[in-house]
């Protein structure tokens, strides 16, 4: 069976509609005309347990609001959903102690202590042993390399480093589903190849089910073989990150090291041209045709180095999201 | 799946809030100075009031006539005042408040998926210990008054073990309406975007129920007790225990006890219909977007 089970899943909100200046803001106190907005539009998905899974969208998409229903924090307005077998909605204590929630812009720390009496807090409410708790803490603070942070007010760290604290205190009660939305955004490079670096072994180590949101790709390069794509509330793909390319870009990008003295006029009969860098051009193509315009291009250019390659990610995605939009 | 024991389906509530407690004192210690003057301006403006009613005292010498609100049982009933609106202000009112906040900025996420009761979390995440100086003022004074009461010539009080017994268990019952109250009112965020009007309630519920009931007694007065006692019952609060501990157990007249029956019933109301406005709350919470 299935560790998260979803059908039809849909959230539509209540919105109410407001109108343009000050007139209309006071017409607007007796008399207000509301909208529905459908977060979340019937969504069909199954995740198996041990599964790394990213939901890729652009904002507005319904990727948090997926993970608020499944974390049961908001109530669906239709479908249903079993998470470990629990309905997320009903907030029953069995569920809330097998799953945690990690969202890079709120955080869930007291701001102004250290962040081990929150932890201290986490055991209590989790019911956590003793010895397990200290185990856990110090396994998790190595990991992340917080251990001279633990005593330190909040307020006082870094984002990254209160991101990680974030995550230790996610972490500490052992969940086996974590919902992690946008847990890298705003940080740096380094503090994100950090976490990126800490999940994929957390991930591997414990074999627990991760869902992810985020905008990097790079996050999403790096830790998930499955994505999901959601816009408009709807999912528009799933499948490996390789598939994405596959399906959403019928492009090849054609890199050409030309030999001396060869200019790039007339490429443009067998590929459209992207750049004119002398001596580098970079060309375009459909797949299908990229052989037979190679094999032409070669016949009539002297052509030092050729390189095939897919278009950047970022891309593919961005085409995507407007082609399904 | 980990090896632990079966853990109970509810924390240990006791554990949790002495932890809430001690983080609060903890943030408390770290802000020293911002804390001796919380308890420093609170304190002032209490003795103040106490230099005020005893000016008033100067002029009259009974709240009404032939109510038994002398001097000294009005200090008795300030005293009372102060000490359920400090353990008020101590465990309730930044919850309360914070609460509202939650609902507005989606920080009630974080609270939801906690596994322990979620009005408990709401309710007593923080302790503001400061308040607490008030607690201590009030004391002082409800046994500093009560001395006098008992040293005086003419129909001297006495300590009877029934309202010692009474006291504190209205005090509580006193307390836990202006809870529900409270969160009552925080809860309506929820619908409304934004509620900040929880410092303005307080300000005037707490005026009205500041002073003996016997006020209340003539004119257009009469509405006000009927709404302040049987719809939003926050004349008992104070005037509950205050009468207890003040005046004398017998004789009593006929509506006394009748009221203080009243007055368990009513906290028990408050308590169960503050929860089903949680409740609901929390089914209609959308949660601010990310």
């Amino acid at each position: 069976m299935a560790i998260i089970e979803i059908d039809q899943l849909s959230k539509s909100y209540r919105v109410y509609q407001k109108q343009e200046g000050l007139l209309a803001a006071i017409r607007g106190l007796w008399h207000r005309e509301y909208r529905d907005v459908e977060a979340v539009k019937s969504i069909d998905l199954k995740v198996e347990q041990g599964e790394f899974v990213a939901f890729l969208g652009p904002n507005g998409a319904g990727k948090t609001t997926t993970l608020k229903l499944l974390s049961g924090v908001i109530y669906p307005s239709g479908g249903t959903a079993r998470v470990m077998g629990h309905v997320p909605w009903e907030r029953n204590n069995d569920y809330r102690r097998r799953f945690a929630l990690v969202m890079g812009q709120k955080n869930q720390l007291w701001w102004d202590l250290p962040a081990q009496e929150s932890f201290r807090l986490h055991q209590q409410i989790y019911q956590i042993d003793r010895e397990a708790f200290s185990n856990r803490l110090s396994e998790l603070a190595d990991l992340l390399g917080v251990e001279k942070l633990l005593g330190r007010p909040v307020r006082e760290l870094s984002l990254g480093e209160r991101m990680k604290m974030e995550l230790i205190a996610a972490l500490l009660h052992s969940p086996e589903v974590l919902f992690l939305d946008e847990p890298t955004i705003g940080l740096d490079v380094v503090a994100q190849h950090n976490i990126q670096q800490f999940l994929k072994y957390y991930q591997q180590e414990r074999k627990i089910t991760i869902l992810l949101t985020s905008h990097y790709m790079k996050d999403i390069a790096a830790l998930c073989k499955r994505v999901v794509v959601i816009n408009d509330g709807m999912i528009k793909f799933d499948g490996s990150l390789a598939n994405i390319v596959e399906s959403f870009s019928g492009l090849r990008i054609l890199r050409l090291l030309l030999a001396e003295g060869q200019t790039a006029e007339g490429l443009e009969r067998f590929a459209e041209v992207e750049s004119v860098e002398l001596p580098k051009v970079t060309l375009r193509c459909p797949r299908e045709k990229a052989t037979k315009s190679l094999s032409n291009i070669l016949q009539h250019y002297q052509v030092e180095d050729i390189s095939v390659e897919d278009p950047p990610l970022e891309e593919v995605i961005a085409n995507l999201f407007n082609a399904t939009e | 799946m980990s090896v632990e024991k079966v853990k109970s389906d509810h924390p240990n509530y006791w554990r949790v809030f002495l932890t809430f407690a001690r983080n609060s004192l903890v943030r408390d210690m770290m802000f020293r100075t911002n804390f001796l003057l919380e308890a420093v301006s609170s304190l002032s403006w209490s003795l103040m009031n106490v230099g005020f009613y005893w000016i008033v005292f100067e002029h009259a010498s009974s709240i009404g006539a032939q109510t038994g609100w002398g001097k000294y049982e009005f200090f008795v009933f300030m005293g009372t005042t102060w000490i359920i609106n400090s353990l008020v202000q101590a465990f309730f009112m930044p919850n309360s408040e914070e609460f509202s906040e939650m609902i507005r900025t989606g920080g009630l996420d974080f609270a939801m998926l906690k596994p322990i009761d979620t009005q408990f979390l709401i309710s007593f995440r923080k302790v503001s210990w400061s308040s607490l100086s008030n607690l201590l003022l009030g004391i002082v004074l409800v046994v500093l008054s009560l001395n006098q009461l008992a040293t005086r010539a003419e129909n001297p009080w006495r300590l009877e073990p029934a309202s010692l017994l009474l006291y504190p268990l209205y005090i509580a019952c006193g307390a836990a309406i202006l809870y529900s109250l409270m969160i009552c009112l925080a809860a309506t965020s929820v619908w409304l975007g934004r509620n900040q009007t929880l410092y303005d309630f307080w300000f005037y519920i707490t005026n009205f129920s500041r002073y003996p009931m016997e006020i209340y007694a003539r004119g257009w007065g009469i509405p006000l007790w009927l709404i302040f006692t049987f719809v939003i019952p926050v004349l008992v609060v104070v005037n509950v225990p205050a009468r207890l501990l003040a005046q004398p157990l017998t004789p009593r007249a006929s509506w006394e006890w009748p009221l203080a029956l009243f007055t368990l019933f009513a906290t028990v109301a408050c308590l169960l219909a503050s929860r089903w406005v949680f409740q609901k709350a929390l089914l209609s919470y959308r949660s601010a977007s990310s």
